[in-house]
C-alpha cells in the first residue's frame, strides 16, 4: 500500500517538474520571442510550441536522458527549434562520426573513379 | 613492368566493377554539380576579406568516440572565451541511443552559457566572412552514409588556393579543398554555426535572423548577457522596436524597472501603435505603482486588438484593479 502511494506520489512530482520550467514569462510582460515571431505565429501555434517542449522532452529521455537533464535540454530551446524537433528526433542528422574515417571514403571514391578512368584508357 | 600492368587492370576491373555506378553518376551529372558554390566562388568572392587567414589560436580537442558535439562545441566556445571542456558539454548535447548531437541541441547548449548562436546562411561566402573576422565555424558534413554525420570547425582558408583548415575528430590540422569539403558538407544543407559573445555581431549577420538569435538567449533565462547583445544590436541597427522591446524585457527581468521605462518611452515615441511596447511600458509603471500613469497607455493597446488582446486585458484588469485598490 505504502509503495503504491510513493509511486503515485513520485508520478505527480515528475509530471510537475516536466511542465513548471517552461511558465517563465513575467506576468503581464509580453516576451520578445513572442513579439519576434509574432507575424508568422498565431496563439494556437504560441499553445503548439509549448505543448510540444513536453512531448520533446519525453523524447529525449527514451533516448538515454534523465528527466532532470532533458528538461534542462529543452529550456535552452526556442519555439521554433521544439517544433523542428517534434516527431523527428529519430531521423534528424546526429553529428558523430570521426572526420577522419569521413575523409578516408572521400579519398576511396576518388581513387575509385581514377581508376575506372585507368581501365577506361587501357 | 607488363605484368604489373596486367595486375593493376585486373585488380581495377574489380574495384572498379563496385564502384561502377557511382562513377557513371558522378561523370553523367558532371562533377561540377557536386560542387555548385565552388565553382561559383571566383565570383562571390566577397569583398575586403584578405586573401587568406587561419585563426591558429583556437585551441583543439580531439575527439573520443561519437563525440565530435561536445568537442566541436567546446573548440568554438573556449575561443569565445567560455571556460569550458568537451566532457562538461556531453550531457548537454550528446544523445546516447542516436550516438550522436542534434543541430538545435548545439546551437542551444552555447545559449546556456551566456554565448549567442547564429546559424549561417548556407554559403562559402559566409563562411570565409567568419573566418575572416576572426570567428571559427562548426560545419555538418556527411560523407555518403546515412548516419555519417560529423561535425567539424572550419578556422582558416586560403582563397587563391581553394584550401580550407579545419579542427576535425582527431585531426589537429585537416587542410580539404575547397570542392571536397563542398561535397561533404552540402549533404546537410550547407548548415553551420557559429557562438560569439554577446557584445560581438557575426560579420555576416542578418538584422531579422540576429535578432531572432539573440532573443532564443533571452529566453533561456540568460537576462545579463541578451541585454548586452540587445544593446550592441540597437547600436547597428537602432531603429529596429523588437530590439528595444528585448532590451527593455532584459532591464525588467533584471528588475532594473526605470531602465526598461526609458527605453519603451523611446520606442513608444518612434512606434506609437506597438501594442507590445504599450502593454509592457504599462506594465513596467504599474510594477514601479504608478497605476494611473499606466493607464492611458494600456487603453492604448487594448484599442488596437490584434494577437497580444488577452495579455493586454490582464494587464488592463491588474491596473484597474491597483486603481480601485488605491482610492479605497
Amino acid at each position: 500500500m505504502k509503495t503504491v502511494w510513493a509511486r503515485v506520489f513520485c508520478r505527480l512530482l515528475v509530471a510537475l517538474m516536466i511542465w513548471t520550467p517552461y511558465q517563465i514569462a513575467t506576468a503581464g510582460m509580453i516576451g520578445t520571442d513572442q513579439a519576434v515571431t509574432a507575424s508568422a505565429q498565431s496563439d494556437r501555434a504560441a499553445v503548439l510550441g509549448f505543448a510540444n517542449r513536453g512531448d520533446v522532452a519525453r523524447q529525449l529521455q527514451t533516448l538515454g536522458i534523465d528527466p532532470k537533464t532533458a528538461q534542462d535540454r529543452i529550456a535552452a530551446l526556442s519555439d521554433q527549434e521544439v517544433q523542428s524537433l517534434a516527431g523527428k528526433i529519430q531521423s534528424v542528422p546526429a553529428g558523430a562520426d570521426s572526420g577522419d574515417v569521413a575523409i578516408a571514403i572521400l579519398v576511396i571514391a576518388g581513387i575509385a573513379v581514377l581508376v575506372w578512368y585507368l581501365w577506361k584508357r587501357m | 613492368m607488363i605484368r604489373g600492368l596486367r595486375a593493376l587492370r585486373q585488380n581495377a576491373r574489380a574495384i572498379a566493377g563496385v564502384f561502377f555506378l557511382f562513377a557513371c553518376a558522378a561523370l553523367l551529372s558532371g562533377c561540377v554539380s557536386f560542387t555548385p558554390q565552388t565553382k561559383n566562388l571566383a565570383q562571390f568572392r566577397p569583398a575586403g576579406i584578405p586573401g587568406m587567414r587561419e585563426l591558429t589560436e583556437v585551441p583543439f580537442f580531439p575527439q573520443s568516440d561519437y563525440q565530435c558535439g561536445p568537442a566541436a562545441l567546446a573548440t568554438v566556445m573556449v575561443a569565445a572565451g567560455v571556460r569550458i571542456t568537451p566532457d562538461e558539454l556531453v550531457p548537454e548535447v550528446y544523445l546516447p541511443e542516436r550516438k550522436g548531437s542534434l543541430q538545435v541541441e548545439m546551437l542551444a547548449a552555447a545559449r546556456r552559457h551566456g554565448l549567442v548562436s547564429y546559424q549561417l546562411a548556407p554559403s562559402y561566402g559566409d563562411l570565409v566572412r567568419e573566418i575572416a573576422a576572426g570567428t571559427p565555424v562548426i560545419l555538418l558534413q556527411n560523407l555518403g552514409f546515412k548516419e555519417g554525420w560529423h561535425y567539424a570547425v572550419a578556422i582558416g582558408y586560403d582563397w587563391d588556393n581553394g584550401m580550407l583548415q579545419l579542427r576535425s575528430g582527431r585531426n589537429e590540422r585537416q587542410e580539404l579543398p575547397f570542392a571536397m569539403n563542398e561535397m561533404a558538407w552540402r549533404r546537410s544543407g550547407y548548415w553551420a554555426m557559429v557562438a560569439v559573445p554577446p557584445e560581438r555581431i557575426p560579420a555576416s549577420a542578418d538584422e531579422g535572423r540576429w535578432l531572432a538569435a539573440v532573443a532564443a538567449l533571452e529566453r533561456t533565462g540568460q537576462s545579463a548577457p541578451a541585454r548586452t547583445a540587445y544593446r550592441a544590436f540597437l547600436e547597428r541597427w537602432p531603429a529596429n522596436v523588437n530590439a528595444a522591446i528585448g532590451l527593455a524585457n532584459t532591464h525588467h527581468a533584471l528588475g532594473e524597472l526605470p531602465e526598461a521605462e526609458r527605453v519603451l518611452r523611446e520606442a513608444a515615441n518612434r512606434e506609437p501603435d506597438s501594442v507590445v511596447v504599450l502593454n509592457n511600458l504599462a506594465q513596467t509603471l504599474l510594477d514601479q505603482g504608478r497605476a494611473a500613469e499606466a493607464l492611458p497607455f494600456i487603453e492604448r493597446a487594448a484599442a488596437a486588438g490584434g494577437p497580444y488582446a488577452s495579455t493586454v486585458q490582464e494587464t488592463r484588469q491588474s491596473i484597474l484593479q491597483k486603481i480601485s485598490q488605491q482610492k479605497n
